[in-house]
């Protein structure tokens, strides 16, 4: 782990790269997404599901998509299983 | 706590510094050139005729035909801004400027040397003077001070303890978040009229229905984010005016002007061998309206052709034959000298140089746009959870 150098003021302000945004998603009878954000989905590339911190009050568990939009757009979502909303992600 | 000083509609009472009398009367800041044809903020008499901020122009006048349309003077409040965030600085606050008529300022530093939290706030208010009708909100969120302040009467001291700031917020109306039109309507149609209906809904469905925007809105409904208040170092004070004896509308005339102008200031003395990174070329335009434009450089300029090259395409867009025309070295380095490379830098030469690169960056886009990407668990399978990233501070 690399430790932070700067000051705990700094600190306090911080943010998390990557957050997930909420995303507009529609579904296919198997999950898998059919829109995003009002564009057709072209191809889907790659999916991948994260389970994780299941031992805290405050598991993950991840369907992820990594897509191709009709804009030629790339884009990666996934579907929060805890909590059923869809979410776009980068650096995924 | 972190307080914050509202002026409300301050362009419209800077631009009627010149003709008081219309103070009393119904009058309304008229849309700048070019954009929507909305008016800006109105006088009581107005209000009270029930003209509204932001009505477009007709249906405005429709309401009151003796409504004044008040040309908007955005140097003169540029200007009268600019003397009340230094007589604040000048009583030992470090001010934030949001915006012409909204500023911050952590009182912490202050409150010992005034006897208190009030005593301090109210040595603001009297620093700013009566005759603005300023009036000063202080919690320990950001949002909650704006509110305190845009609530409060004219001169008037608003303090919300943390435990108060929900109940506070409560009642208040949903235009006091920084949410677009469209997005208000959206929530009022939803039957959320009120702050804390807003702040009463699940974060994340929010989020869903109304985007970033929504959640940013109801994080604010909740009191905001504590936040930290950045003191912005005094602008330079090296001006340059030059008034003609009539009005001047030939580009070519007024770009020789410039470049006498940018002559002029880079010879000041004050300006000690410093390099200049903003300026900001106004004009007094016939008929009394002004007209402003700043630029930041890349790289500061250490010499008048420089800043003449960099703000000449300005001039075009003058929209009125000008009065008088103004430079303004806004921002100025700290160095007065910059050795050419022979080797590569390295060390501490690189540190300052980067150091100084970051203050480049900030001058042209305001405080907290530079951040430092910290991995703090890169192996890790969630991708929010790898890198965090610390705003920098120079």
């Amino acid at each position: 782990m690399v430790s932070h150098t700067g000051s705990a003021s700094a600190l306090r302000t911080a943010g998390r790269l990557n957050e997930p945004r909420p995303a507009l998603v529609e579904p296919e009878a198997d999950g898998a997404p059919r829109l995003v954000n009002r564009l057709a989905v072209e191809l889907i590339r790659e999916e991948w599901r994260v389970l994780d911190r299941w031992w805290t009050e405050q598991p993950i568990n991840r369907r992820y998509f990594d897509v191709v939009l009709e804009s030629g757009q790339n884009v990666v979502v996934f579907h929060d299983d805890e909590h059923g909303r869809w979410f776009s992600q980068r650096g995924a | 706590m972190l307080a914050c000083l509202a002026i409300p509609g301050f362009e419209l009472r800077a631009a009627l510094r010149s003709r008081p009398s219309l103070a009393l009367q119904p009058a309304a800041l008229a849309p700048p050139e070019g954009a929507e044809p909305l008016i800006g903020p109105v006088t009581a008499a107005a209000h009270q005729v029930g003209v509204r901020p932001g009505m477009r122009m007709g249906e405005a006048l429709a309401t009151c035909p003796k409504l004044v349309l008040v040309e908007p003077d955005p140097a003169g409040a540029e200007r009268d801004w600019e003397e009340i965030v230094r007589r604040l600085e000048d009583n030992g606050f470090a001010v934030e400027s949001a915006q012409p008529g909204t500023a911050y300022f952590d009182t912490r530093g202050v409150e010992r040397l005034y006897g208190g939290l009030e005593p301090a706030l109210k040595r603001a208010l009297a620093a700013v003077g009566s005759h603005w009708d300023a009036r000063v909100g202080a919690a320990t969120r950001r949002f909650a001070a704006l509110a305190a302040a845009n609530v409060a009467r004219p001169g008037q001291v608003l303090v919300v303890s943390d435990e108060h700031t929900q109940d506070f917020l409560a009642p208040l109306p949903l235009r006091l978040l920084g949410l677009d039109e469209r997005r208000r309507e959206e929530l009022e149609a939803l039957g959320v009229k009120k702050v804390g209906q807003l702040a009463g809904l699940p974060g994340a469905a929010v989020a869903e229905r109304l985007g970033p925007d929504g959640r940013s809105a109801w994080g604010q409904a909740r009191g905001g984010k504590r936040g930290r208040i950045r003191g912005r170092r005094p602008p330079a004070e090296v001006v340059e005016v030059l008034e003609f004896p009539e009005a001047v509308g030939n580009e070519l005339t007024l770009r020789r002007a410039l470049a006498s102008l940018a002559e002029k200031a880079v010879n000041r003395p004050e300006r000690a061998d410093r390099f200049i990174r903003k300026v900001a070329l106004s004009a007094r335009l016939v008929g009394g309206a002004s007209w402003r434009r700043t630029l930041t450089f890349r790289d500061p300029a250490g010499d008048h052709d420089r800043i003449r090259i960099a703000l000449g395409p300005k001039i075009a867009e003058l929209p009125a034959p000008v009065r008088a025309l103004r430079l303004e070295l806004v921002e100025l380095t700290e160095e007065t000298g910059r050795q050419l490379e022979l080797v590569k830098t390295e060390g501490d030469e690189l540190q300052n140089r980067l150091r100084e690169g970051l203050r480049q960056v900030k001058a042209s886009t305001g405080g907290g746009v530079v951040a430092t990407v910290v991995e703090v668990a890169p192996w890790s399978r969630i991708p929010e959870a790898r890198a965090l990233f610390v705003p920098q501070d120079g």
